[in-house]
């Protein structure tokens, strides 16, 4: 009986066992925020802020070490650098994937936007949506400009986990399609809706104000338009220029759209460019502005030189010259390289009306380097190979302004991303003109100058000095507008760069280097890189694909050129 | 929960005073028949009671019994049982006989049940306690590295209470954690661990490890080990098994005359065993020049490399700065410091001491331990101190109910555990310019707070020693209360209820000046674990007639699980020196609320045996997990064995074949999956951007219909005895089946996500097992014991999903080496494995000619090729035992990997440096390389033959990013463990109130017969989990210890 009660004990026991009642209970997690708990505009400003001031691994990566250097804006390569400026003309899979994993990243946050926000999404609002759209055609720019053929028109369906690349054009086509779209949707709508539904502040590039996101979008067309006509196979740029100058809506002087750096927020969350300067001991993350850059501002008169640079540290350096049996080359090439650098700051002190006549001094087997100190701007050449860069000294060559390298967390300002500005607007409008289209080249250039000046903080007495001053960049052209566009885009390297391979100007930069005792040729024979090449896990996770669109546009290479510079 | 076990104890003492009536002294000896020398240790009860007693050092015993007793039992492990009449009489003298082992051996099985080894249908091993105390290891678990066939082990390198990953039969899951089960007298302990120990990340920056539970267990309170390999031994065990069970049993007290004390201590010193072979010829610069001045100095503490001149002697500028505060640096003879690195080691020193207090008569025992353990490792300023507390009470409360309770507490505090990798300690400290003097980095902190260094980059190890630092303390409290009730003599069953609470602090402080966090920053986080059992089991057992026995368990569990934690990372302190909350201008704080996850189960297993020589298991098991979706929260799988014993029908008299069987099983486990894997929701960010409100959706998409992974086995196993033990044998085969693996899947991000959570693919696990071993010699002074055990397993990666070839788990920072699964493909001619290697070759033209670019460098390709597979194709070991003189014992285990690669990014990042003995070649006259240069377009290329001359330094930098050059083999033979221990004849102490002495002199991981890789210990990692195997960056040595023990019985 006993024995009875006990196993009916058990059988008791067996039914708890079975017990479910709280498993749906215990496994919700509180962390996590529904979407019955939030609002479409929550999703934006990430998105928005991750294109352009990502965190501190891609900012360094793929902006300094690729673009703002492709572009030579900004050099490294001085004697206690951690890198020769070769770094990223020769391949290496670390940097260059970093920057493929960062955009090929980027991509889900905009479409999670863009599905909580489309059609049956949980906070449907077709003029949320179209800023999406918008913000798509920034970056699919961004990203096809780099590389070349990306997948596109198969993105943000999770049931195609293989997509499809995309030739440049075909995504040219898309994204102005987009646009075209966007700005339809949002016609004369002055926002996106009242309360929560109006992104307001949560909108850091226009604060929810629709009528300048159209603008963007009409502006942003005009640059795809503008980048792609010429390219072999157009057959579209000419019509969308059209309509864009129809349209007639532009971001003006002013208006520029610009992402406010957050002084205070961790590089870990977005960075800039003070992060990678300061939050490393001694010279090894460091870096100078180019030569070709300060030179024309010094040759122009340029009134925004003091805003992008200050002057050299200056001081007195000896070389000696290195001893022929342990360094056969240095000893060879030891008076080439240090009257190349005598050369390259003599001409920087020339150009300032400086005195020229002591900067440097031959002996028997040493040279005497005498900068005077904080005087001169002086911008250090681009591409200087390892073997010259004991000798180029961090005090020879000027630095980014102090605003443009401003530590956060100090209270001070930070040089904002420049997203799309009225200078830009302006160039593409003239650079229209000068192509047929309607439109004074000369009123548009002259506003663009004035419109760049403005964004640095120039004020106009100095704009119009500049105008007076009989400078050639004053005289619209081609050229000058490509040059100006590339000037205007400093701290965007990106753009600066992609316009270097779209015009050939500057051509200092575009045609390359040829001296390989001073320069360094990197992987591509000192050819000037015409794109990056595409990241590991590209060939990891879709490679069939991958090879498809290779094989249309040529080999997976640095010096490959994309469709819009061909 | 304390009270109880103070009841329990009180309850114990009572019951010691206890006095009976009625009874009479019975004395006498006991000697094994083999030898004729007295048995100690021998039990002696009255049949059907747990009254008794065992005989001591000389064989005697004395024991009351009552009048009435009519017989007593005498038993001893490895002899045959024996009744012997008492009736009339006062003293006895009985004679125990071996015992054929194949007969008698009993195992602990699953769900700790004895039973017969001879009943089971599948492959098990047991390691004595003796195994794996006499030369004690930090982490227990270390001990079975050569000991259990089947097994590999790769050990943490990053010092004193380090993890240690276990694989059993290969791995069975992507992303799960492929290790066993640990049971500890049948409660699971949590075998979890924090830092990067166990977690996914990939990163070879620096990866700290914190320990896993299994290394809080003290090594002398362990009796047996049992190693149930694969889910066919372990199936009853649930989820957790299906990468096998670890069973531990514990000692308890043993009914015995008076108390018994016992002191082991074990002391040892470390030193690292193997470390890089350095050049000594040239020093700090590049290009072959010498800091000539200070911007030569700058540029050259901008690269750091020893691609200097010759190391001449001559007074050359040095990278310290004048003391005399002149801002300039100093110069120093240009010359050789061959041991700058060597000498940065201190001598590694462990104590390990543990006193043993039991006692206890026929109505219960206690045993009481305490271990102290201080250990300090070979990095300055690391050390480890442990204090273990082990109590455990068994009484018998009345003829049919026994309670067992036993409590463990152990506190643990870590001070200075190495970081690894490329931003680790070694990362500073190997690649050190040869002319560098380690005495220079003493004085390590500049005015500015960063680190007096040779290097730009602030590299000083003995500023990361102290400024850099990780310390931890760990509290833990598991034990259990079981009841065990015997209805009937055919019906008996138990209550359990275990607990296991750990809780760890983990203090990371990066100081004010570091490299990459200048302005300081901390971690403080505190991590609290727990998981309870509450089980319950059901045993019957019945002889129905004599050809046919029967028995049967029906149990049940409820497990939960649980994790919280709370955490503060502060950065940018406001006092450069002040590491604390408020001194950092930000801080972030996180809490993570308890997370929960509970599993209940039933199960039941049949056993029948037939006339002793065939045995059929059956068992099956329901799990409820909370962790999965309602439909699919409930699952079964059973399991099925079978054992028969031919010998029975070959040599049924057993003349010379002692024992012979075959066995062979099936069996199915189904796991689940971590807590909140189903759910769909946004992170909010605490800092958003500008202040705003900002919400973002994870990376992976979840989904709400996961299944549970299911993993199926089928083994077959052959077994023998022969010749009375002096032959033995088994082998083992097994094919193992994991399909629906949970897992994230990644994808391309074009999708909007980074990774898809689904029950994918196919993994096998295919192998087999071989232990031989038997006595050779065995004579009345001289006794040899050999085995030998070797085992096989490979693993492949059947299918993924449609279109995806790859499993990356872990990509090198430079991107020239992944390691992944890759899926099989017959068609590419991919064998497709767990952990294969794939890495940047040289780029050649379509006929093989090595491409260079215009400067004369070897280029790499842009596509990675196969280079190997982490894991190794054979393991095995080699255990000797000699006894001899009468008191010695010499036992040594070789133990060996063959096959099986690596990637050594510590040997690529030290040739890029210049400072490895290979980087010798090419320094006087450089190299051509004999290949061609593209002087045409990338689109059309013209190939010419290269003419340019590269520097060494050149060279050895190409060299560097290219794979080939660093992929290693991991086959090697070392010699493992050597013990010579002594045990002092009775003889002596006849007078004193010591029993028994034993001294001895151990050593573990002495050397290597055999490496193929220069550097390194290939068997070392820096991680534990699943993801940065198969890569070594910046490793601390692994370590030779030895020293002494001594054993002593009051």
């Amino acid at each position: 009986m006993k024995t009875i009660k006990i196993i009916l004990g058990f059988v008791f026991v067996l039914g708890l066992a079975s017990c479910t009642k709280d498993f749906e209970e215990i496994n919700t997690n509180p962390n996590v925020v529904t979407s019955d708990e939030a609002s479409g505009r929550y999703f934006l400003t990430n998105p928005e802020v991750g294109l352009y001031g990502p965190t501190r691994y891609p900012y360094w990566r793929a902006q300094l070490i690729h673009s703002d250097r492709f572009a030579g804006h900004f050099t490294f390569g001085s004697h206690g650098s951690w890198w020769s400026d070769e770094l990223g003309y020769t391949y290496s899979s670390s940097y260059t994937d970093a920057a493929w994993g960062w955009l090929a990243g980027y991509f889900g946050g905009l479409d999670n936007f863009m599905t909580l926000t489309g059609p049956e999404g949980e906070f449907e609002n077709p003029l949320m949506y179209a800023t999406g759209q918008i913000i798509k055609g920034l970056y699919f720019q961004m990203y096809t400009d780099i590389f070349g053929e990306i997948p596109y028109s198969q993105v943000g369906d999770p049931a195609i986990t293989l997509p499809e690349f995309d030739t440049q054009k075909d995504i040219y086509k898309g994204i102005i399609a987009e646009l075209n779209s966007a700005m339809t949707t949002i016609g004369d709508n002055p926002t996106t809706g009242d309360g929560v539904d109006d992104m307001g502040e949560n909108d850091l590039y226009f604060k929810g104000d629709l009528q300048k996101w159209k603008k963007m979008a009409n502006t942003l067309k005009l640059r795809i338009a503008i980048r792609a006509k010429g390219a072999s196979g157009d057959d579209f740029a000419d019509q969308a220029i059209t309509e864009a100058l129809t349209l007639g809506m532009f971001i003006e002087a002013g208006e520029d759209c610009t992402l406010p750096k957050d002084v205070e927020i961790s590089q870990w969350t977005s960075a800039a460019y003070g992060d990678v300067w300061w939050n490393f001991g001694g010279y090894g993350s460091k870096w100078k502005v180019g030569q070709v850059m300060i030179n024309y501002m010094l040759r122009n008169n340029d009134p925004r030189l003091s805003k992008y640079a200050v002057p050299s540290v200056g001081g007195e350096f000896t070389f000696k010259r290195p001893d022929q049996e342990s360094n056969e080359d240095g000893y060879t090439h030891f008076e080439k390289r240090t009257r190349f650098l005598a050369h390259t700051i003599n001409e920087a002190i020339d150009l300032q009306g400086g005195d020229t006549t002591n900067t440097f001094q031959y002996y028997v087997d040493s040279v005497t380097f005498n900068v005077p100190p904080d005087t001169y701007y002086i911008g250090q050449p681009t591409r200087l190979n390892g073997k010259i860069k004991s000798m180029v000294r961090f005090e020879f060559f000027s630095s980014p302004s102090d605003y443009v390298i401003q530590r956060k967390n100090e209270g001070q300002p930070i040089a904002p991303e420049l997203i799309m500005t009225a200078g830009e607007a302006y160039f593409l409008r003239a650079q229209a003109a000068l192509d047929g289209f309607e439109g004074d080249a000369q009123l548009l250039y002259n506003e663009g100058i004035r419109s760049a000046m403005k964004l640095w903080g120039v004020g106009d007495a100095d704009i119009d000095a500049f105008f007076a001053s009989g400078s050639p960049l004053t005289v619209v052209s081609a050229e000058n507008v490509a040059i100006q566009r590339w000037m205007n885009d400093y701290t965007d390297g990106f753009e600066a760069w992609a316009v270097v391979r779209k015009t050939g100007y500057p051509t200092e930069l575009s045609q390359g280097v040829n001296d390989i005792n001073i320069f360094g040729y990197g992987d591509i024979n000192g050819d000037y890189p015409t794109r990056m090449k595409y990241g590991n896990a590209a060939y990891n996770q879709n490679g069939a694909n991958l090879g498809d669109a290779i094989a249309r546009q040529g080999p997976d290479e640095m010096n490959t050129k994309l469709w819009f510079a061909k | 929960m304390k009270k109880h076990y103070f009841v329990t104890f009180m309850l114990i003492l009572a019951m010691f005073s206890n006095v009976f009536g009625q009874q009479r002294t019975i004395t006498g000896t006991v000697t094994a028949q083999d030898d004729g020398l007295p048995l100690p240790g021998a039990n002696v009860i009255i049949p059907g009671t747990q009254v008794g007693t065992v005989t001591d050092i000389d064989g005697t015993f004395s024991l009351d019994v009552p009048e009435a007793t009519a017989q007593l039992e005498f038993s001893f492990i490895g002899m045959n049982t024996l009744l012997v009449s008492i009736v009339g009489m006062n003293s006895v003298s009985v004679i125990l006989e071996t015992a054929s082992m194949a007969m008698t051996e009993v195992v602990v099985t699953a769900l700790g049940i004895s039973r017969e080894k001879k009943s089971l249908g599948y492959a098990i091993t047991e390691v004595s306690g003796d195994e794996v105390n006499t030369v004690k290891e930090q982490n227990v678990v270390n001990s079975l590295a050569g000991k259990v066939s089947g097994v590999v082990l790769t050990q943490s390198s990053s010092g004193p209470g380090s993890g240690t990953r276990v694989i059993i039969r290969g791995n069975n899951s992507l992303t799960g954690n492929n290790q066993p089960l640990y049971v500890i007298d049948g409660v699971p302990m949590d075998n979890s661990g924090f830092g990067s120990v166990n977690g996914g990340g990939t990163g070879e920056y620096s990866r700290a490890d914190y320990g896993t539970g299994i290394s809080d267990l003290n090594p002398d309170d362990i009796e047996s080990i049992s190693v149930l390999k694969g889910p066919n031994a372990a199936a009853l065990y649930g989820a957790r098994a299906a990468n096998g069970v670890i069973l531990i049993t514990t000692k308890k007290g043993k009914a015995r005359e008076g108390i018994g004390v016992s002191w082991t201590s074990q002391a040892t010193i470390e030193n690292p065993l193997l470390l890089p072979k350095y050049q000594n010829q040239y020093g700090m610069g590049s290009l072959g020049n010498y800091p000539n001045d200070y911007a030569d100095l700058e540029t050259f503490k901008g690269n750091s490399g020893s691609w200097g001149g010759k190391l001449d002697g001559s007074n050359q500028m040095y990278w310290v700065e004048d003391p005399m505060g002149s801002g300039n640096p100093v110069t120093r003879p240009y010359s050789a410091q061959a041991d700058n690195v060597k000498d940065f080691f201190q001598q590694g020193s462990s104590f390990i001491n543990t006193i043993a207090i039991e006692g206890g008569n026929d109505l219960g025992n206690l045993r009481f331990s305490y271990t102290n353990n201080n250990t300090n490792g070979i990095v300055p300023n690391s050390y480890l101190k442990r204090n273990n507390f082990n109590i455990r009470g068994i009484v018998h409360a009345s003829k049919k109910l026994t309670l067992d309770t036993k409590v463990t507490y152990f506190i643990q505090e870590a001070n200075n555990r190495a970081v690894q990798g490329t931003e680790g300690i070694m990362s500073t400290l190997y690649r050190i310019p040869r002319n560098s003097a380690i005495n220079d980095y003493k004085n390590f902190q500049n005015p500015d707070y960063s680190a007096v260094s040779h290097s730009a980059l602030g590299s000083n190890p003995y500023w990361t020693t102290d400024h850099d630092v990780n310390n931890d303390t760990r509290n833990r409290l598991l034990g259990y209360v079981k009841a065990n009730y015997e209805v009937t003599d055919w019906l008996s069953f138990f209550l359990r209820a275990g607990t296991d609470h750990t809780t760890q602090n983990i203090e990371t402080i990066n100081q004010y000046g570091h490299w990459y966090y200048g302005t300081g920053r901390f971690n403080f986080a505190t991590y609290k674990t727990s998981e309870t059992n509450l089980d319950f089991l059901l045993m019957f057992k019945k002889q129905f007639s004599e050809d046919f026995s029967f028995s049967a368990n029906l149990g049940g569990n409820m497990m939960s699980q649980t994790f919280t934690s709370n955490a503060v990372r502060g950065e940018d302190f406001k006092i450069p020196t002040k590491p604390t909350t408020n001194s950092a201008r930000e801080l972030y704080p996180a809490y993570t609320p308890l997370r929960e996850k509970r599993i209940n189960s039933l199960y039941g297993q049949v056993s029948l045996g037939f006339r002793n020589f065939i045995y059929l298991d059956l068992s099956g098991r329901n799990d409820w997990s909370s962790t999965l979706p309602k439909d699919n929260w409930s699952y079964f799988y059973p399991s099925a064995s079978l054992s028969v014993l031919l010998n029975n029908f070959i040599d049924a008299e057993g003349n010379w074949l002692d024992y012979l069987k075959v066995r062979g099983s099936y069996a199915k486990v189904g796991s689940d999956t971590g807590p909140y894997q189903l759910d769909i929701g946004y992170n909010l960010q605490q800092n958003g951007y500008l202040g705003l409100t900002t919400l973002s959706r994870p990376g992976t998409k979840m989904n709400p219909d996961l299944k549970p992974e299911q993993t199926a086995s089928l083994e077959f196993g052959l077994e023998w005895r022969m010749l009375n033990d002096r032959f033995y044998g088994d082998f083992s085969l097994y094919s193992i089946k994991s399909t629906d693996l949970i897992m994230d899947v990644p994808v391309p991000s074009s999708t909007g996500y980074s990774r898809f959570r689904s029950n994918v693919g196919e993994i096998t696990n295919k192998g087999f097992e071989v232990l031989v071993g038997g006595t050779p010699v065995r004579t009345a002074n001289f006794t040899w014991d050999v085995s030998l055990n070797f085992s096989h397993n490979k693993n492949t990666l059947v299918e993924l999903i449609e279109g995806l070839e790859s499993y990356v788990f872990t990509t090198t920072n430079s991107g020239i080496v992944v390691v992944q699964a890759t899926v099989e493909n017959d068609s590419l001619g991919v064998a497709g494995g767990f952990g294969d290697i794939y890495g940047k070759t040289f780029k050649k033209t379509d006929d093989g000619r090595m491409i260079v670019d215009a400067n004369g460098r070897p280029l790499a390709t842009s596509e990675k090729v196969y280079m190997g597979n982490y894991q190794p194709d054979f393991v095995a070991g080699l255990s000797n035992t000699f006894m001899f003189l009468n008191g010695f014992t010499l036992n040594f285990l070789i133990d060996a990997r063959f096959g099986g690669q690596l990637y050594s990014g510590t040997d690529a990042s030290l040739d890029g440096s210049g400072v490895s003995e290979r980087t010798l070649e090419y320094r006087e006259d450089g190299i051509v390389v004999d290949g061609v240069v593209n002087t045409g377009t990338a689109e059309a290329p013209v190939y010419e033959q290269n003419t340019t001359q590269i520097t060494g330094q050149e060279y050895w930098g190409a060299m560097s990013g290219i794979a080939d050059n660093h992929i290693y083999d991991q086959t090697n033979i070392r010699l493992r463990e050597l013990s010579l221990t002594y045990r002092f004849p009775s003889s002596m102490f006849d007078n004193i109130f010591i029993q028994n002495l034993t001294l001895g002199l151990v050593g573990r991981n002495l050397f290597f017969l055999y490496k193929d890789i220069d550097n390194f210990d290939p068997e070392s990692s820096f991680s534990t989990s699943n993801f940065s195997q198969g890569v070594l960056w910046y490793n601390l040595p692994s370590t030779r210890s030895f020293g002494f023990t001594l054993n002593v019985n009051f």
